[in-house]
């Protein structure tokens, strides 16, 4: 029996070479093959469809290197564009460059705060890394990335039968075609998605997210996080200098700009309990994004060593 | 009733004369081409997927076909490929994502084999040796005829047959581990 399949597969194959020249007509022959046995269709068809794969190997070019990793230009937004100056946000600097012997491990990419770096995947695919954060890839699977901390932008280039996974925590986020903005914070994961569709958790949680969508979720939740609503638009930010905010605990936004901006920002206790609405522009003048984040929160701001201190 | 018998006897001339246009060979050999669309897995859908390869062929705006029979064969076999590659990705899909995935249609086009799979494809035809590796290549990738290949390769013509043998019975390896794993 073993050796009927391996004469039929060989036979499916010669026929496949056969109809493989432009001239082959011998169709009755091929018909009547497979008519000779029910499964000779099925032969000839898995054969058939690998060889359409095949198609791929002319375009595949070669020894393509499998990670390229781009340190970001600064890139400054227009205050003016996003506001018109109406609200009081602070300009804060160019983002500081590193190129600091991090590149030993390729697989492995840390960034300092403020440090923001892109990585080009071979498929395609584009990974923003944002300061003060891990992210770590594995040149034999490249439809994978693990956030260990801190924030990034994927940007994949979505195939149907390959999804690219990015895992961070114990969260796995599986994309169906997508761009989306990934955050790991102590022991929390957000997930904002700005293009396409991106499942979380497929395997417990199974929470869609479209565009526009975000999830917050704490490690060890029992329930799938709740899906909100975000503005499109300032899904990944921090990649313009740009942190829009709806609601947020100032020890958040004080985190997201020692990420973004290496700023370093401490929120006094009794200030602890604010929460944060509006939009901060990252630029050169720190101390003006600080004055804009302290009256738009209702807090004074102090210098403090290398940073500042938030008080009520 | 003169005009009618001499339709006939063109008909039993010749049954694929490219003067009769893709519609009348495809109507001359309707039986033929719906028993191959049953052999080649319609089943049942023969008499349906024969009025698909009727769209498909009468479709197209290009000139006539020198022979045309062979070529409505042709497309025949490439309608069912494409049915059975659509299925597959379907499944493959579904057993992926589950519900969550039946969001994008299944297309023919796309390659239902991932990257890592085509670089395992790549590195099987490399193992098979250097001459088979390079007559594979020059047949699949860059679509040279077996005969040209031969005579570059200052090798006989059957030497050229078994080696593509050898490679794709490689592959049909190949791809069984893809379906296992």
């Amino acid at each position: 029996m073993q050796a009927d399949m391996a004469n039929a597969e060989a036979r499916a194959i010669d026929w496949l070479i056969r109809q493989r020249n432009p001239d082959f007509d011998d169709w009755s022959g091929f018909a009547d093959w497979l008519a000779e046995a029910p499964e000779h269709n099925a032969i000839y068809d898995a054969v058939a469809s690998l060889d359409r794969d095949l198609d791929a190997l002319a375009a595949a070019p070669k020894s393509k290197p499998s990670v390229v990793i781009i340190p970001d230009a600064p890139r400054r937004p227009s205050r003016r564009a996003w506001f018109g100056g109406a609200m009081a946000a602070a300009l804060v600097g160019a983002i500081s460059l590193s190129s600091l012997g991090l590149f030993g491990n390729d697989d492995r990419i840390e960034t300092l705060a403020g440090e923001h770096r892109t990585i080009a995947l071979a498929d395609g695919s584009k990974i923003e890394v944002n300061g003060a954060s891990v992210i770590e890839i594995d040149k034999d699977r490249p439809r994978f990335a693990r956030l260990e901390s801190g924030e990034a932008m994927f940007h994949v280039v979505h195939r149907d039968d390959d999804p690219f996974i990015v895992e961070t925590g114990d969260a796995k986020i599986v994309d169906l075609g997508t761009a989306f903005n990934v955050v790991r914070r102590d022991r929390q994961t957000s997930v904002a998605v700005s293009e396409g569709i991106v499942l979380y958790n497929p395997d417990r949680d199974k929470v869609r997210l479209v565009a526009g969508k975000a999830i917050e979720a704490r490690d060890g939740d029992r329930q799938p996080p709740v899906v909100q609503d975000v503005d499109v638009a300032s899904i990944g930010g921090w990649r313009s200098g740009l942190l829009v905010y709806n609601g947020t605990p100032l020890a958040v936004v004080a985190e997201d700009l020692r990420r973004t901006a290496g700023m370093q920002v401490r929120i006094a206790p009794e200030a602890s309990d604010l929460f944060f609405r509006g939009a901060l522009i990252i630029d050169k003048n720190r101390n003006r994004t600080i004055a804009d984040l302290a009256a738009l929160s209702g807090t004074k701001a102090q210098r403090q060593g290398d940073g500042w201190i938030l008080t009520r | 009733m003169a005009f009618q018998s001499k339709q006939s006897m063109t008909e039993s001339r010749d049954r694929t004369d490219p003067a009769q246009g893709i519609e009348g060979v495809l109507l001359a050999n309707r039986d033929r081409i719906v028993r191959f669309l049953e052999m080649r897995g319609a089943g049942d859908g023969a008499e349906d997927l024969f009025q698909d390869l009727w769209m498909r062929l009468t479709d197209r705006t290009s000139g006539p076909i020198a022979d045309p029979l062979p070529y409505i064969m042709r497309a025949a076999n490439n309608l069912m490929l494409d049915r059975y590659r659509s299925a597959r990705q379907s499944d493959l899909r579904d057993k992926a994502w589950g519900e969550a995935a039946a969001i994008q249609s299944p297309s023919a086009e796309t390659s239902l084999i991932s990257r890592e799979q085509l670089a395992l494809v790549e590195t099987a035809i490399t193992a098979t040796g250097e001459r088979p590796a390079r007559i594979f290549r020059r047949f699949r990738v860059d679509g040279q005829n077996q005969r040209d290949i031969a005579s570059e390769m200052g090798v006989s013509l059957s030497t050229v047959e078994a080696d593509l043998r050898k490679v794709y019975a490689a592959l049909a390896v190949i791809r069984r581990q893809f379906d296992a794993s």
